[in-house]
């Protein structure tokens, strides 16, 4: 009786190495849930850089929005908005490509995701350059430089993300199963999240 | 709705055509006007939102 309660405790110890595995929903995928929380806490981080925004507009009231004597290129930045907005549908299609087994599509659609950001960062730094005015210029500056800035770090990240995304394409890499091509899903997603930023930023800032 | 890049491009078109109702309001009358229309599509928006997670929920 004894020895066979041993075997049994001997049987359970060699089954059960480390911590018991970790739940996995069916749901939803380790790498996507782990992205869509990062996206979450974003959200939270762009929210405080609104409140300030809102709270210098809305709570200092100045006479006039953006102060005199400055004024911000509308036009310009609404021709990026639709540069970036663009790359959302370009990296839609390279998913919908390799979905359907079109490896070429997807290149295709990386590439050009990849420079229509890279276009909306150049056109964006070029703005700051002929602005006139610093983030040390009122509070207005500051926290205008601190939106945008905020999100072009944002927009940098993600055009590193499509780099890493893009090379692997070249190398061949990826599937047309769900699991075989999350190194390309997981960046889209971030990729439309960075979209969608803007285009509050922009209503935000240069509209309203 | 599964969880999915499909399923955010989704809201990029949604948040893209609300920006487009919003600028042409604010060109169309005053920024205010259009910081109010913002305001209501975001508490509709909430309001959506949270009866999709309840009917997940149930």
């Amino acid at each position: 009786m004894e020895s066979a309660t041993v075997s049994v405790g001997h049987d359970h110890a060699d089954h059960h190495h480390g911590p018991p595995e970790a739940n996995q929903s069916s749901r939803i995928d380790r790498q996507t849930l782990g992205i869509l929380l990062f996206i979450v806490s974003e959200v939270m981080l762009f929210g405080a850089f609104f409140a300030s925004y809102f709270f210098l507009r809305v709570v200092v009231n100045p006479a006039t929005w953006p102060p005199e004597p400055y004024e911000l290129p509308v036009a310009v930045a609404g021709m990026n908005t639709a540069i970036l907005v663009s790359s959302s549908f370009t990296i839609h299609y390279a998913l919908e490509s390799i979905r359907r087994g079109n490896r070429a599509g997807l290149k295709l659609g990386l590439v050009a995701t990849w420079l229509l950001g890279a276009t909306f960062l150049f056109i964006q730094i070029n703005e700051y350059v002929h602005l006139g005015f610093s983030a040390r210029d009122l509070s207005f500056g500051s926290i205008f430089y601190s939106l945008t800035g905020l999100h072009g770090a944002h927009v940098f990240v993600g055009l590193m993300l499509l780099t890493f995304a893009t090379i692997r394409a070249f190398r061949g890499h990826f599937g047309p199963k769900a699991e075989d091509h999350l190194g390309v899903e997981v960046p889209g997603i971030y990729w439309h999240f960075v979209d969608i930023m803007w285009i509050i930023v922009y209503v935000t800032v240069y509209i309203l | 709705m599964s969880l999915n890049e499909a399923a955010v491009f989704k809201w990029v078109v949604i948040v893209g055509v609300a920006a487009a109702l919003i600028i042409a309001v604010t060109l169309l009358t005053r920024p205010l006007v259009g910081a109010l229309l913002g305001l209501v599509i975001v508490i509709a928006g909430c309001i959506y939102a949270y009866r999709w997670i309840e009917q997940k929920r149930h």
